[in-house]
C-alpha cells in the first residue's frame, strides 16, 4: 500500500484545482472520484462532450464549457487520477475505496474532502413516485448521454439550477409545460439589501438572462406556489399546488423538483468533523478555518461540500487548501503561502458575498422544514413525517434515537435523503434549534459495497481472532 | 417532562436494563422516575445484535446459566405483552439457535462443554449436537467448511430496537421519563435518595442504578462498587435479502426485514465506537464461510457499540449495605435478560430485596 502527501476525494472544480496546485509545489497527489472522467457533477463528462458532441457543449452553455480547461490542467498536473473509485471508509490518515469490485487502501499525510453538494430533498406528498425526478438527475442524463425528457414536463421549486436546467432543456428542443416557483413573495423584499453585492458577482445578470429566455419561450410561470403535492396512483400524474389564490392542477408526465443544493456531509460526518448549522444556507456544514482545515487533524474540506459557494468559488477554495497543505507539509513557507493566496482569497470573498442574495431569495420555503404527516421522509425505509413526530413525542430526543425507533435513515442511502428533514422535524417538535438537535451518526460504508470485496480486502495486520 | 419530584423509585439509565426494570416497577404500582441520557449517549441498547441467547452462557457459573434460562422461559409471554403495547410485532421468535463448528475438534469441545453444563445447571440444560448432514437439511445454504453445530431450543431473537421502543411506549404515562438528564450527585438523608440533576433534585426511597458504563462512577456514591469497562463489538448488516435463515446463529442472523446481521468482535479499545476494516473484514469472512451466498450481498452499514463488561463477563446485581434501598443492575445481555429484569428482578426490588437466584452476582466476588 502506498502513501501520498495528499489524497483528494472528488474531482470536481475544487478537487481538480487543488490537485493541480499541490502538484505545482511538488506534492504527491491522488484524486479519487466515482466518475469515469474528471469534472464532478457540474462539469460531468465535459471532456467527452467537447471531443465527441460539440453541439451538446453549445447547448449546455459557456459555464459548462469552462470545465474543460480545469480538466486539461488536471490531466497534465501529474496527479494520479483514481477514477471509478468509491470511497467507503475514512480514517484520519487513510481511506478505503472500492474499484472494479476490489477494496484498496490508500494512506495519505493529508486528506482533502471535495465531495461537493447534493440536491436538497424536496419532501412533498408523493415526491417518491416514479415520474418525479430532481433537476440534478435530469441534468446528469443530459450531460452524460444527451437524453432529453419528452411529454409534459413541469419544473417546480427554486434556485439557479432550476432555471439553468429550464434553459438547457429548451435549447435541447424540450417543451416545458410550466415552471412553478416556490419562492414566497416576502423573500424578494428580504433579498433586496443583498442586491448590491450580487450585482458585482455576475450571478444576477446570468439569472436575468435565463428568466428572460424562459419567458420569451412562452413557458407558463407560476409564482409564490405553496402546498405542493404530487398526485397519481402508481406513477406521478399531476402536480397540485396553491398559487395566486387558486388551486392549480397540472397534468404532467415528468415532474422535476429542485430547491437548491446542500453540502454532502457524509464523509465529513463519518470522520467525526464538527458541523454547524448555517442558518443563512439552511444546511449543516463542517466547521473549517479560512484554509479549509476541519476539526479533525490533517483533514481539510473545501468546495460546496464545505458550504455552498458554487463552482467558481470552489476553484479558489481548492487552490487555498492546496497551498495550506503544501505549507503544513513543508513544501512552502508560510509567507509564500500567504503571498500566493492573495488573488484567490479576494475573488473567493467576492463570489461568496454575491451569493448572499441567492441564499436569501432561494431559501427553502418554511413548509419544507415541516412536511405534512403523510409525506414520506425516508424513501429507503418508507418512514413518514408523522411517524417521526410520533417517535419524538414518545421521548426521542434526537435523530439517532428516531433512527433506532423508526428505521428512518437505516437504508442504503445512509440517511442522505432524509437527514435534514428528520433533524428539522425533531427540532420543530421539541422546540430546539437545528444545532442543538444535531444529525445522524454516519457509519461506513459511505455507500454499499459487496461483502465479498470487504472479505477480500488486504489489511496490514492479520487479525483472525475476532471470536476472542 | 417531570410532573413531580418525589417518587417511590428512581431508575438511572433508559437503556434496555433500566427501561425493563422501570417497566417492572411500575407494574408493581410504584411511582418511578426514569433518568436517561441524550441522543449521543453510548447506548449499548441501540447497537446490539438482538439475540435472546441461552446456549453456552454461564459455563462455570451455573446461577448465570439458570438466570438466563429463566429469562428465556419468560420471554414468549413478555413479548406477547409488548407486541400489544406497541401495536407492532417486536419480532421475537424462538425457533432455537445454532452455533456452528468449523472443525471436528471444535465440535467435540462444544459437546463436552454443553454436557458439563447439562450436569451442573440447576433445572437442566437442553441441547443437541447436529452433524453436517442434518445441518445441510436444515439449512441448504450452509457452507462446505461447517462441520456441524450445537442447537439449543431455548434460544431466540428479537428486534432489539423495537424492544427498547416498546418498553419506552409501555412506560408512557406510568413512569416519568426524563431524557438529557445528567446526574451531578446522589445523596441519602433520612432514608430518601436525592439525585441532583440540572433540572433540580429528584427524590425517592429506592434507587436503581442501571446506567451501563455510567454505573462505574455513580455506584461509589451509594457505597457500591461496579468494576465495568467497555468492550467493543462491531456489527455489519447487509441490504435486504430474500429470507433464507429463520434461525438465529451466534454470529449471523437474518432480521425480520431481510437484512443479515453479522457480529461480533470483542475488542478492548476504551470508549471508541468506530469501526475498523481489519475487524469488519474478519466478520465478513466468517459470515461468508457459514453462508457462501452472502458474498454477493451488499453491505449497507457497520457500527461499533460498547458492551458493559465485568471482569468475569457475568452480570452484577447488588444492593448497598451502607445505603439501604440502593441497587445496581449491570450486564451485557440486556436483550436476553429483559424479561427476567421486568419480572423477577423488578418484583423483588419492589419488595425491598434482590431475588435469591442472583445472590452470587454481587460485586464482592471480585474482591478476592
Amino acid at each position: 500500500m502506498k502513501t501520498v502527501d495528499l489524497a483528494i476525494v472528488g474531482a470536481g472544480p475544487a478537487g481538480m484545482v487543488a490537485a493541480s496546485e499541490a502538484r505545482g509545489h511538488g506534492l504527491s497527489v491522488a484524486v479519487l472520484d466515482e466518475q469515469e472522467a474528471p469534472g464532478g457533477q457540474i462539469y460531468r463528462a465535459v471532456e467527452a462532450v467537447a471531443a465527441q458532441a460539440p453541439e451538446r457543449l453549445a447547448l449546455l452553455g459557456e459555464d459548462y464549457a469552462h470545465g474543460r480547461r480545469l480538466a486539461e490542467n488536471f490531466r497534465v498536473s501529474g496527479a494520479e487520477h483514481i477514477d471509478r473509485a468509491l470511497v467507503w471508509q475514512l480514517e484520519p490518515n487513510g481511506l478505503w475505496y472500492l474499484r472494479d469490485e476490489v477494496c484498496h487502501e490508500l494512506k495519505a499525510n493529508r486528506i482533502l474532502l471535495a465531495s461537493g453538494a447534493i440536491e436538497r430533498p424536496v419532501p412533498i406528498p408523493g415526491w417518491t413516485r416514479p415520474g418525479v425526478m430532481t433537476a440534478g438527475g435530469v441534468q446528469i442524463l443530459l450531460k452524460s448521454s444527451g437524453v432529453v425528457p419528452d411529454g409534459r414536463v413541469v419544473l417546480a421549486g427554486n434556485g439557479p439550477l432550476l432555471y439553468l436546467l429550464a434553459a438547457q432543456l429548451l435549447a435541447a428542443g424540450c417543451r416545458i409545460g410550466a415552471l412553478v416557483e416556490t419562492v414566497p413573495y416576502a423573500r424578494y423584499l428580504e433579498a433586496v439589501p443583498h442586491l448590491p453585492a450580487a450585482l458585482g458577482s455576475g450571478y444576477l445578470s446570468k439569472g436575468v438572462r435565463l428568466l428572460r429566455h424562459l419567458r420569451s419561450s412562452g413557458t407558463r410561470i407560476y409564482r409564490n406556489a405553496r402546498d405542493l403535492r404530487v398526485e397519481g396512483e402508481q406513477h406521478a400524474e399531476a402536480l397540485c399546488f396553491h398559487a395566486g389564490g387558486h388551486e392549480v392542477r397540472l397534468d404532467s408526465d415528468l415532474i422535476v423538483l429542485h430547491e437548491g443544493v446542500i453540502p454532502n456531509q457524509q464523509l465529513t460526518r463519518a470522520l467525526g468533523c464538527v458541523h454547524r448549522w448555517d442558518d443563512g444556507q439552511k444546511c449543516f456544514r463542517p466547521e473549517t478555518d479560512e484554509w479549509g482545515n476541519t476539526s479533525v487533524e490533517d483533514v481539510l474540506t473545501v468546495g460546496d461540500g464545505a458550504g455552498i459557494g458554487g463552482a467558481l468559488a470552489a476553484e479558489h477554495a481548492g487552490r487555498l487548501a492546496a497551498l495550506e497543505v503544501a505549507r503544513s507539509l513543508g513544501y512552502l513557507q508560510t509567507r509564500e503561502r500567504d503571498r500566493l493566496s492573495t488573488s484567490s482569497r479576494r475573488q473567493l470573498n467576492k463570489l461568496l458575498q454575491g451569493r448572499r442574495f441567492l441564499e436569501v431569495l432561494y431559501a427553502p420555503p418554511e413548509e419544507r422544514q415541516s412536511p405534512p404527516d403523510e409525506t414520506l421522509v425516508c424513501r429507503c425505509e418508507e418512514v413518514t413525517a408523522g411517524q417521526v413526530r410520533t417517535a419524538v413525542r414518545t421521548g426521542c430526543t434526537g435523530p439517532n434515537q428516531v433512527k433506532a425507533f423508526t428505521r428512518c435513515g437505516m437504508g442504503p442511502c445512509q440517511g442522505r435523503m432524509c437527514g435534514n428533514t428528520v433533524s428539522a422535524i425533531v427540532a420543530e417538535t421539541q422546540g430546539i434549534t437545528m444545532e442543538e438537535c444535531g444529525y445522524y451518526r454516519i457509519r461506513p460504508p459511505i455507500k454499499p459495497i459487496p461483502l465479498a470485496a470487504l472479505a477480500a480486502a488486504e489489511v496490514d495486520c492479520e487479525l483472525d481472532d475476532v471470536a476472542q | 417532562m417531570r410532573s413531580q419530584k418525589n417518587y417511590d423509585a428512581i431508575v438511572v439509565g433508559g437503556g434496555l436494563v433500566g427501561s425493563a426494570i422501570a417497566y417492572g416497577l411500575s407494574r408493581q404500582n410504584l411511582s418511578v422516575a426514569l433518568l436517561d441520557e441524550g441522543d449521543l449517549a453510548f447506548r449499548a441498547s441501540r447497537g446490539n445484535f438482538g439475540l435472546v441467547w441461552v446456549q453456552s452462557k454461564g459455563d462455570g457459573m451455573p446461577q448465570y446459566a439458570q438466570w438466563t434460562r429463566r429469562s428465556a422461559d419468560l420471554w414468549p409471554e413478555f413479548a406477547e405483552e409488548l407486541n400489544g403495547v406497541l401495536g407492532l410485532d417486536i419480532g421475537y421468535r424462538k425457533p432455537g439457535g445454532l452455533a456452528f463448528c468449523m472443525s471436528d475438534q471444535e465440535f467435540e469441545d462444544k459437546q463436552t462443554m454443553l454436557e458439563r453444563m447439562r450436569q451442573t445447571v440447576p433445572g437442566g440444560y437442553d441441547f443437541q449436537m447436529i452433524g453436517r448432514n442434518r445441518l445441510k437439511e436444515m439449512l441448504p445454504e450452509i457452507g462446505g467448511k461447517v462441520v456441524g453445530a450445537s442447537y439449543c431450543p431455548h434460544d431466540g431473537h428479537v428486534n432489539p430496537l423495537y424492544l427498547l421502543r416498546a418498553l419506552h411506549k409501555a412506560i408512557q404515562g406510568q413512569v416519568d421519563y426524563s431524557p438529557n438528564t445528567t446526574i451531578n450527585r446522589i445523596e441519602r438523608h433520612e432514608n430518601i435518595f436525592t439525585a441532583e440533576t440540572v433540572e433540580g433534585p429528584v427524590r425517592a426511597p429506592k434507587l436503581v442504578l442501571a446506567a451501563g458504563l455510567g454505573n462505574r462512577e455513580l455506584a461509589p456514591q451509594v457505597g457500591l462498587q461496579v468494576p465495568v469497562s467497555p468492550l467493543r463489538g462491531q456489527i455489519l448488516i447487509t441490504e435486504r435479502l430474500k429470507h433464507f435463515l429463520d434461525m438465529p446463529t451466534i454470529y449471523v442472523r437474518q432480521v425480520e426485514e431481510g437484512g443479515v446481521m453479522m457480529g461480533d468482535s470483542h475488542e478492548d479499545v476504551g470508549f471508541d465506537t468506530s469501526t475498523t476494516v481489519d475487524i469488519s473484514r474478519s466478520i465478513a469472512q466468517r459470515a461468508i464461510s457459514y453462508f457462501p451466498k452472502l458474498a454477493d450481498a451488499n453491505l449497507v452499514r457497520t457500527w461499533g457499540a460498547l458492551r458493559v463488561m465485568t471482569p468475569d463477563g457475568h452480570p452484577i446485581y447488588d444492593q448497598s449495605d451502607s445505603h439501604p434501598g440502593a441497587y445496581v443492575a449491570t450486564c451485557h445481555s440486556g436483550v436476553t435478560l429483559a424479561a427476567v429484569h421486568a419480572r423477577d428482578l423488578a418484583t423483588a426490588i419492589a419488595r425491598d430485596s434482590l431475588p435469591d437466584e442472583v445472590g452470587k452476582f454481587t460485586a464482592e466476588r471480585f474482591n478476592v
